[in-house]
C-alpha cells in the first residue's frame, strides 16, 4: 500500500512536509475543483483543488495585491483547431498572467508554483521528449520568459498528484495518489 | 518492430465504435472488451501494450479492473489510460489509487487521444504505415 504523502509547499519554497490528509480548513475561504483544460483566477479567498497526471498545473500568485490563479493544460502545444484553448500550455501560461493582472496582481510581482508531469516507467519515451516532461519544461520556459519566478516545484516522477492552491497566498498542498 | 496491440474497454458500444473510428488511420491492433471482468480476461490473453478504460461499466468497473491488473504479474506493468467525465474528479484520485497510469477526461480530440497513446506506446511506431 504506498503511504499517502501530503507535501506542504510554502509561499518562497518547498520547505516542509507533513501527514495531513487535507490542508486545515479556513474561514470563509471558498473551494473551486479545476477540471483539466481549465484556469481560474480569483482576488477571493479560494482553495482551488486538481488532479494532475502528466498534465501541468502554473499556480501564480501577487503575494502583495492577494491575487492568484491555476491552470491545468493537457498538452504543451496547440493541436488541432484549439488556438485560444487552455487545454495547451503554449495558450494556458499566457492566458493566466493576464487573467491574474486583470484582477489587479502587478506582474513584476508574480510569483509561480509549477506541478505535475508524471513520467511513468511504463513510458515508451525515456529521452526527456515525453508528454509529462514537455509540459514540465514548457513552464520553465515561458514563465522564465515573462520572468516570472519559480519559486516551489513539485513535477515528474511516477505518481499522480492531488494539488490544492491557496490563490491569495500562494501556499500549496500535493499528495501523490 | 511489431504493431503496438490496444484494448478499448467501454460498456457502450457506440463509443467502442467511436474510439475504433478516432485510431482507425493508426497502425495499431485493436481488441475490444465491453466491462471490466472482460478486460481482465482480454489482458491476461491477448497482452495488449496499452489499456484505455472506461470508469463506469457493469459487472466490474474501471478501478476496479485496475487492482486486479495490478496483481496479476501478466499485466503489472501495462500501461492503464482510464477515461473519465468532466463532472467526476473522485474517480480519478480512485483511479490513480486503484493503479491507472494515467486518465484522460471526456470530451477529448483524437489529436489530444493520439498525444497521449504516443506518450506511452512511442510516436515512432503510430508513424510507420501513416
Amino acid at each position: 500500500m504506498t503511504a499517502r504523502r501530503l507535501v506542504l509547499l510554502s509561499s518562497e519554497a518547498n520547505v516542509a512536509s507533513d501527514e495531513e490528509e487535507s490542508p486545515p480548513p479556513r474561514h470563509g475561504v471558498v473551494g473551486h475543483y479545476l477540471y483539466p483544460g481549465e484556469l481560474f483566477a480569483s482576488a477571493e479567498p479560494t482553495s482551488v483543488t486538481t488532479i494532475l497526471g502528466t498534465c501541468v498545473a502554473v499556480c501564480l500568485w501577487d503575494p502583495e495585491r492577494e491575487v492568484g490563479g491555476m491552470n491545468h493544460y493537457l498538452l504543451p502545444y496547440v493541436v488541432g483547431a484549439g488556438h485560444s484553448s487552455p487545454r495547451f500550455g503554449s495558450v494556458a501560461i499566457g492566458q493566466l498572467i493576464d487573467r491574474v493582472v486583470a484582477l489587479g496582481a502587478r506582474r513584476a510581482e508574480l510569483r509561480a508554483k509549477v506541478f505535475g508531469g508524471m513520467t511513468s516507467r511504463m513510458n515508451a519515451r525515456r529521452d526527456g521528449t515525453d508528454l509529462g516532461t514537455g509540459n514540465v519544461l514548457l513552464a520553465r520556459r515561458l514563465l522564465g520568459e515573462a520572468g516570472i519566478s519559480i519559486v516551489a516545484e513539485d513535477v515528474g516522477g511516477e505518481k499522480g498528484r492531488k494539488l490544492v492552491f491557496r490563490v491569495r497566498d500562494g501556499t500549496a498542498w500535493v499528495r501523490q495518489l | 518492430m511489431g504493431r503496438k496491440k490496444i484494448l478499448l474497454v467501454d460498456d457502450s458500444s457506440t463509443v467502442l465504435l467511436l474510439h475504433r473510428m478516432m485510431l482507425s488511420e493508426h497502425p495499431y491492433d485493436l481488441v475490444f472488451a465491453s466491462d471490466g471482468q472482460e478486460a481482465v480476461e482480454k489482458a491476461v490473453t491477448e497482452r495488449p501494450d496499452l489499456i484505455f478504460m472506461d470508469v463506469n461499466m457493469p459487472k466490474m468497473n474501471g478501478y476496479e479492473a485496475c487492482r486486479v491488473l495490478r496483481a496479476e504479474d501478466r499485466t503489472r506493468n501495462t500501461p492503464i489510460i482510464l477515461v473519465t467525465t468532466r463532472g467526476e474528479p473522485q474517480h480519478v484520485q480512485a483511479g490513480f489509487e486503484s493503479g491507472c497510469t494515467e486518465y484522460i477526461t471526456k470530451p477529448f480530440s483524437s489529436l489530444e487521444l493520439m498525444a497521449k497513446l504516443n506518450s506511452y506506446l512511442g510516436a515512432g511506431d503510430a508513424a510507420e504505415g501513416e
